[in-house]
């Protein structure tokens, strides 16, 4: 099957300290995977790099064949990248509803709209989200004053209302409880199913990772350790040692 | 009956919020005025109204965007020298000018106004919070200073005299209608901008600009469409300015005109879209009769905005908004209360 995303020789220092270093990693379309690694690996810094928060200092990234190597955020977002925040970044002081309408009028190529009606704009689609993330029953409450779970649930709401077609999760289910992060993580394994979302996540809690990433990459120090299903990874001695092994033990 | 008039009066105010029935009981209000005896507050509603159309372009950066600009009166002055420099230009030897000829002067201002914001709006967009402020300051200044300077362009320091308009709106009354439609249709032309999605885009960037270029919107560009739509408005009220004042000077490019369009946006309420009006017709009917017993206006003013910065942030408006709010959710509680007995 063809790579959705092909990244090679990715790197990235801050002064002196190498982040990312030498980063060889693709994704096929549909594939559902994980990131590992322990705290200061590197896995958001990966994100931010993919995504245009930072620029990289060598390397090329490749998605859906067009080189988007150091694109800005907005475009390399219009090429159907999302993400998700790993601190629930969301528009606080607009309605739940207006964050997901937003987010759907930014990938309908509306923004620059100043005499269409927003209340009449997009309104199947961001019904559609929001009925997917749960949140139809919120629709009308102010999104800074939800509680943190719902907060994370706009998250992904927002980052879903542009269908995109690769979704980088930045640990997802974490400040959520038992409850809330199966049924996100539910949700997640349907986009992936029924709608061949491409999805890529960083977790700390290795019982989701396991369950719902059919393929794992782990960091270590900015580089790639292991990559392969999670059997592999969890017999290889390296990510014992570095990652697993400390739980194990 | 009752139940149908609650009802029309929850739609109107879903849908308006605050602003809807303030802006009904304003034009209201705005329409009686030339009534009152004598043409004291036919001026002074004159006034309120084109300082109002400033404060409410101001907010279009401070409220829905999110950044506050010390320079935006440098748009306002654009549009007042360039309907000026018109006016002047169209006038018959004699000194009078033609309606037509004096509505083409008027329609100069928001064009010139608006270049004006594209130049300084390329710069300051690039930058966020304390430094755009800054920054919009420093221009602001720029320009006032080369208004100031550059006599044989601008007669400089003496300003441009002899704005009289035509026969017609030399009544004060006449004047005040007419600012009062241009100005009503400018807000209503504003109030379908910040509800189109551009609007709330804009809203988006002041809660979470990082967060908006991730959902593939181009931060800079759309900061820079709302700075120079800000700069148009504020160059229409400048437009109306000259005429109305019968002259135009550099003060009018000045930070502590600016500072006039902050402290209205302040006075009125940030968070509400008429808060800005609001503002004006407090401060402005404040400034004409303090100024009346006493010469210590600015310690006035400055009292009345450290009150509101520390007592009511939210400006008359939000106050309102929330003394509202509190009663529905009483009025609310009753009603179950009935319900169950």
């Amino acid at each position: 099957m063809a790579a959705i995303l092909e990244v090679t020789g990715l790197h990235k220092h801050f002064g002196g300290v190498h982040v990312t270093r030498d980063v060889n990693f693709s994704m096929e379309e549909g594939e559902q995977s994980a990131i590992i690694g322990p705290n200061g690996a590197g896995k958001s810094t990966f994100m931010n790099l993919l995504t245009g928060y930072y620029r990289c200092d060598a390397g090329k990234a490749v998605f859906e064949g067009q080189d988007i190597t150091n694109w800005p955020p907005h475009r390399i977002a219009r090429m159907g990248i999302s993400r998700a925040f790993q601190i629930s970044s969301i528009f606080s002081k607009m309605t739940v509803a207006e964050n997901v309408r937003s987010a759907v009028h930014a990938q309908m190529r509306r923004s620059f709209s100043i005499f269409g009606v927003a209340a009449r704009i997009g309104v199947e689609e961001t019904g559609r989200v929001l009925a997917l993330c749960g949140l139809e029953g919120k629709r009308d409450l102010i999104a800074g004053e939800l509680a943190q779970g719902d907060k994370k649930r706009l998250e992904l709401a927002i980052a879903l209302a542009g269908r995109p077609r690769l979704l980088f999760l930045d640990e997802p289910t974490a400040g959520m409880s038992i409850e809330e992060a199966r049924s996100t993580m539910e949700l997640v394994d349907r986009l992936n199913r029924e709608l061949r979302l491409t999805v890529l996540f960083t977790e700390h809690d290795m019982g989701i990772v396991f369950n719902h990433a059919r393929k794992l990459t782990l960091m270590h120090r900015g580089e790639i350790v292991v990559k392969g299903t999670p059997e592999e990874v969890r017999a290889n001695e390296i990510a014992q040692k570095v990652y697993l092994g400390e739980r194990n033990a | 009956m009752s139940a149908g008039n609650s009802n029309w009066w929850s739609r109107f105010y879903a849908r308006y919020g605050v602003s809807g029935p303030a802006a009904l009981i304003m034009f209201v209000f705005f329409l009686l005025v030339p009534l009152l005896p004598g043409e004291f507050w036919t001026v002074v509603g004159t006034e309120i109204l084109i300082l109002g159309l400033l404060a409410m372009s101001f907010n279009l950066l401070y409220g829905y965007m999110g950044q506050i600009s010390f320079g935006h009166a440098a748009f306002f002055g654009l549009g007042a020298y360039a309907t000026a420099m018109l006016f002047t230009s169209l006038k018959t030897p004699a000194g009078a000018i033609e309606i037509p000829e004096f509505l083409l002067s008027l329609l100069v201002g928001p064009p010139v106004a608006a270049l004006g914001a594209l130049i300084v709006g390329f710069f300051c967009v690039r930058l966020t919070g304390i430094y755009f402020a800054m920054l919009s300051l420093a221009f602001g200044e720029l320009l006032f200073y080369i208004v100031f300077s550059w006599y044989s362009f601008t007669k400089g320091d003496d300003g441009i005299q002899g704005l009289l308009p035509p026969h017609f709106f030399q009544d004060a009354s006449n004047y005040y209608y007419l600012t009062l439609a241009i100005v009503v249709a400018a807000l209503l032309l504003m109030w379908r901008i910040t509800e189109s999605p551009f609007g709330y885009i804009m809203r988006t960037l002041r809660d979470n600009q990082r967060r908006a270029a991730f959902l593939g919107i181009n931060v800079r560009l759309h900061m820079l469409m709302n700075f120079v739509i800000a700069g148009a408005f504020a160059g229409l009220a400048g437009a109306l300015w000259g005429p109305f004042s019968r002259s135009v000077s550099p003060g009018l490019l000045g930070w502590q005109e600016s500072g006039i369009a902050v402290f209205m946006t302040l006075i009125g309420g940030a968070g509400a879209f008429i808060g800005p009006i609001i503002g004006s017709v407090i401060y402005t009917m404040l400034q004409a009769v303090v100024k009346m017993y006493t010469v210590y206006w600015p310690l006035t003013i400055g009292t009345i905005i450290l009150l509101i910065v520390l007592f009511v942030p939210g400006g008359v408006l939000g106050l309102v908004e929330k003394q509202l709010k509190a009663r529905q959710g009483r009025m609310h509680d009753a009603g179950n209360g009935t319900d169950e007995t």
